[in-house]
């Protein structure tokens, strides 16, 4: 078992980065070697400037904000959350100073944050299950909800054991050992983390984690790289 | 299909994925934003009338071939094989697309469903599945700019016979001036018509009110090249008028109320010594600069106007139309919401070209664009494409709303002061 553990731990991750940063490097240097679209292809009226709206457009999604309120509220909660959890992560290697202007103890967002992302996957789920969306979703839009919401759970879990079960076997101390180990290409395992209670939580947090992240550059997530380069083309 | 043939179209398939294309076809994260955009999903609500629908039926076909996931993993994506059935559903969603892109501005990522569907007219053209008309036409207008010298004839004749037209109508001063200039070198505008009086009589009128210099195109401008989605043949069509334009050496090139000409000509005749401007941009300068002066009292009741997508939304030409319509009436009604979202006429993208054959359709998916119409409470419908012109008339005709549906051009004609 303990073994099994080892390989997500360790390998499996080193797989999934690999797989993450190669995988979208090169789908988006392809990308950029196609040539350009000959004609403009943007929407009147013209809004100036075009780059400044071509970024709020991906940012504050105001389309989504005018034709589907609800799904906007839903979309805002869920990316800022996905935002405030990479800091979290970053911040399960080290204090950063940056992140600490507004001062709170690791993980950041008392707990909550992974409540609202995971809110809001089930939302979005649901709604995919009703028409019209569901007629419009495909096996890939199910499967990603589904592996983001299972690595939220678990993760979160781990983060709401230590804030409101008092649960304090492994905690920070242990994940910055294990996560330095890693990037420090000097893998190691502490035991709080193989050999907890807990272990299985993470082992499964990090297992889909890896798995999202494999998947990553050749699913539908490249949204997160192509949205501002596809909006600038609306606005021209 | 046989695997020739399949090759033969996923390389036509190819040819169509740019940087832009590839952003769309990887980016819809099938949010289904969309869904209300489209007129004919407004009107008919069923899936296959969304446009992320539509455009997923070409995507699905794109991750079979072009992604490894349709090799690897094919119902991930639910990827498509390119099929004689698959070809049957990607005229289904081309064929009822009007490639307005009112969609594009729900999106938020600003997803191009015209563009998408631009693969699908492709590969139809590839396989002979495409309406043949259109192809036919487009291959007519091809020929013409040929044998320019064996049409010529003809048409000078018919440029005669509608001078005088011109002239019993707005009593102009004919003597030593030709009413409609025909292969003038050195004038400065050359003015693109379509065949039909309709589009050369009252436009005549307006340019020699406002004195222009200038000549009529041998050619017509609409490019059916474009409605069927051909590539090379847009460009052969689109050709013909920026030869002629350069052989002449003319300053601006000024296209008739057609939208996707003009659409096709703005965007894509690249950079070339004139300028290019639609027939009503044109108008709204004489107006300003006083060269011409209409009577608002010529048309009574209330007046709305319809943005043909191709020439507002798609072409940036929304101002002007509005800047004219002040000259011609007092109470100007817009189309609710705003023109941005105004819906397409239900008639764009080879439709009504194509006729008879999709009345049906084109009245049934156009059901909200009736009511648009209707809410303004206006007397006169005015437009300034020939496409939106003759859809609004069978709408006007099949929804019985009792409107008199005009062409802004003869419009000002009508009311020139002379
Ligand atoms: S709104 Fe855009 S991203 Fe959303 S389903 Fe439609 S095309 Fe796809
Ligand atoms: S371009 Fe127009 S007709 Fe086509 S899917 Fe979009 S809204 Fe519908």
């Amino acid at each position: 078992m303990h073994t099994i553990y080892y390989l997500v731990l360790v390998p499996m991750v080193y797989a999934a980065f690999a797989v993450f940063i190669v995988g979208s490097i090169v789908r988006m240097i392809k990308i950029l070697r196609t040539p350009k679209h000959p004609t403009t292809l943007q929407i009147f009226p013209k809004k100036e400037p075009a780059w400044l709206h071509a970024l709020s457009d991906t940012f504050l999604m105001p389309t989504v904000l005018k034709h589907n309120p609800l799904l906007w509220v839903f979309l805002v909660l869920f990316h800022g959350a996905v935002l405030l959890l990479v800091i979290g992560h970053l911040e399960l290697f080290s204090d950063f100073a940056l992140f600490q202007i507004i001062p709170h103890e690791v993980f950041i967002g008392k707990g909550l944050v992974g409540l609202t992302a995971a809110v809001s996957l089930l939302y979005f789920l649901f709604r995919r299950f009703t028409s019209p969306v569901r007629d419009i979703s495909v096996a890939e839009d199910y499967y990603l909800l589904i592996l983001l919401f299972l690595t939220v759970i678990f993760g979160s879990e781990m983060d709401w054991a230590r804030r409101w079960y008092d649960y304090d076997v492994m905690g920070v101390d242990a994940y910055r050992t294990y996560l330095w180990s890693l990037i420090t290409f000097q893998p190691q395992v502490p035991d709080e983390i193989l050999f907890s209670g807990h272990s299985f939580m993470l082992v499964l947090h990090v297992f889909f984690a890896n798995i999202f992240l494999m998947v990553f550059p050749f699913s539908k997530i490249m949204h997160t790289f192509f949205a501002l380069p596809v909006n600038k083309l609306r606005r021209g | 299909m046989d695997a020739k043939t399949r090759d033969d179209l996923l390389q036509l398939f190819q040819s169509k994925l740019n940087r832009a294309m590839t952003y769309y076809l990887e980016t819809c994260t099938r949010c289904g934003v969309c869904t209300t955009a489209c007129h004919v999903y407004q009107s008919m609500p069923q899936a296959k009338y969304i446009a992320a629908y539509r455009a997923e039926i070409v995507r699905r076909i794109y991750k079979k071939y072009f992604k490894g996931q349709g090799k690897v993993w094919p119902s991930y994506g639910e990827a498509k094989e390119l099929t004689e059935m698959a070809l049957e559903e990607l005229y289904e969603a081309a064929y009822s697309c009007t490639g307005c892109r009112r969609c594009m501005v729900y999106c938020p990522f600003g997803i191009d469903t015209q563009m998408i569907m631009s693969i699908a007219k492709l590969l139809l053209v590839g396989a002979h599945a495409e309406p043949e008309i259109l192809t036919l036409l487009a291959d007519t207008s091809i020929e013409k700019g040929k044998s320019i010298e064996f049409f010529k004839e003809g048409f000078l004749q018919g440029v005669k016979n509608l001078e005088q037209q011109v002239v019993e109508k707005w009593k102009l001063e004919a003597e030593g001036k030709t009413v409609i200039p025909v292969d003038v070198e050195g004038a400065d505008l050359l003015y693109v018509a379509l065949a039909g009086a309709h589009s050369i009589i009252p436009a005549a009128a307006v340019f020699n009110a406002a004195g222009e210099n200038w000549t009529l195109s041998f050619f017509e401008a609409v490019n059916f090249g474009a409605f069927v989605g051909d590539p090379t043949k847009t460009k052969l069509i689109l050709d013909r008028i920026v030869n002629e334009a350069k052989r002449l050496k003319v300053k601006e090139v000024c296209i008739c109320e057609c939208g996707t000409a003009y659409r096709v000509m703005k965007q894509l005749s690249g950079k070339q010594p004139f300028e290019v401007s639609s027939v009503t941009e044109v108008h709204a300068r004489y107006i300003r600069e006083g060269r011409i002066k209409l009577d608002k009292s010529r048309f009574q009741g209330p007046v709305t106007y319809h943005d043909p997508c191709q020439i507002a939304r798609n072409g940036g030409i929304l101002e002007e139309p509005r800047y004219i319509l002040q000259h011609l009436t007092d109470d100007y009604r817009e189309m609710a919401p705003d023109p941005r979202y105004n819906y397409c006429c239900g008639g764009g993208g080879g439709l009504v070209a194509l006729g008879e054959e999709t009345l049906d359709f084109r009245m049934k998916s156009a059901r909200v664009k009736a009511e648009q119409v209707q809410k303004t409470g206006a007397a006169i419908l005015a437009t300034a494409c020939e496409n939106c012109h003759t859809q609004l008339e069978n709408l006007n005709h099949h929804y019985k709303l009792g409107m008199n549906v005009q062409f802004l051009t003869s419009m000002v004609a009508d009311a020139l002061v002379i």
